[in-house]
């Protein structure tokens, strides 16, 4: 049966209010019944003549927040991006470092490696949850979601630069060690993604690899090879997310 | 701001009034409100408070397929819900009392 399509602006305010849900840590479940009972709402206003303004007022942004905060937060439908960014963010190293020998890292590398995982996992939600309550331009919404990664970028940049002139006590792995973690890393990564039944996983993984691989037959010096292909990774992870987040509406059946 | 909080309260009793009367689902609710005169609030108001006597278990709800478009939310009260009401209503005759006493007698 054919359905009338809700007007845009009812669109984006469903899917900011999915956003900005979820970017607050709420239980995907309840998120799927509020956002639906309200799209049904505004789509039975809608025929009947009434604009988005008569359903939730004058401040989207209020709206948002006296629904969220009915809500539990509910940290869990986190968890599945959070030892992703972490292993994933580390994987990017270790395999890379694999293909060239052992592991063997400086406990700074380590520790800066593992915070700077989750300050780019963090600063990514916090962005999303401020675009989506604040109903900004899809253009100035890009901007936004770029600033988190790009200083995340900076972050492990200074991490790196700190760790080459401050010498921290070194880890070596040895060739078992090395290859122990390695295996411990590609069994991680494929239960994980039939667990969160989910292509994060081999996505971020290309991410992380490929430009790498690629830019190794290039001639540019190791330092511009390494912060290219992190820049290339990131952004693709980024939109990867992005690309996520708005696929979350799921099993909308919106017809057009 | 204490006057909204004010307002929701009665909203909330309002809800639980139109749904001990007959299940029916937020759309409905919105328009029988607006229908008795309380066409100042905004509709989406109702879905905070529903949420809420639904988590405090005084309300639940089912889904139920509709002729046209998704499938609505429809909303029941429990025995709590009863209660609740039962003593909305209580508190409100009180109210009414006491405001209309002061009202004749400063008038």
């Amino acid at each position: 049966m054919k359905e009338k399509q809700l007007s845009v602006k009812s669109e984006k305010f469903i899917d900011d209010l999915r956003v900005y849900l979820f970017s607050s840590g709420k239980n995907d479940q309840e998120i799927k019944e509020i956002t639906e009972e309200l799209e049904g709402h505004l789509h039975e206003a809608e025929q009947n003549g009434k604009s988005i303004d008569q359903i939730i007022g004058a401040s989207p942004k209020e709206y948002m927040m006296s629904i969220s905060s009915e809500m539990k937060t509910d940290y869990r439908s986190w968890a599945k991006y959070v030892p992703l960014i972490i292993i994933g963010s580390m994987s990017f190293t270790i395999f890379g470092d694999l293909i060239q020998g052992t592991l063997s890292y400086s406990i700074f590398k380590i520790i800066g490696t593992l915070v700077y995982s989750i300050l780019f996992f963090g600063g990514v939600m916090f962005a999303y949850r401020y675009v989506a309550r604040n109903q900004v331009s899809r253009i100035m919404e890009f901007f936004i979601l770029l600033l988190p990664i790009f200083l995340s970028m900076l972050i492990i940049g200074g991490v790196l630069f700190v760790d080459s002139i401050y010498k921290t006590p070194m880890i070596d792995f040895g060739i078992i060690g090395s290859w122990v973690i390695g295996l411990f890393l590609l069994c991680f990564i494929i239960l994980f993604s039939v667990w969160a039944k989910t292509a994060i996983l081999p996505v971020t993984l290309l991410a992380l690899h490929l430009p790498t691989f690629l830019l190794s037959f290039t001639s540019f010096n190791v330092v511009t090879q390494l912060i290219t292909s992190m820049v290339i990774a990131y952004v693709l992870i980024g939109l990867y997310l992005f690309y996520t987040v708005k696929k979350a509406k799921g099993n909308k059946e919106v017809i057009e | 701001m204490s006057q909204t909080q004010m307002m929701k309260g009665i909203i909330d009793g309002c809800l639980l009034a139109i749904i001990a009367k007959k299940e029916c689902y937020g759309y409905e609710m919105a328009e029988s409100l607006s229908r008795y005169g309380f066409d100042t609030i905004s509709e989406g108001t109702i879905y905070p408070l529903l949420m809420r006597m639904q988590r405090e278990g005084l309300v639940t709800s089912v889904l139920r397929n509709s002729t046209a478009g998704p499938k609505r939310k429809y909303y029941l009260l429990t025995n709590e819900g009863q209660q609740a009401l039962s003593d909305f209503l209580s508190r409100w005759v009180q109210l009414e009392k006491c405001v209309n006493a002061v009202i004749k007698q400063e008038n």
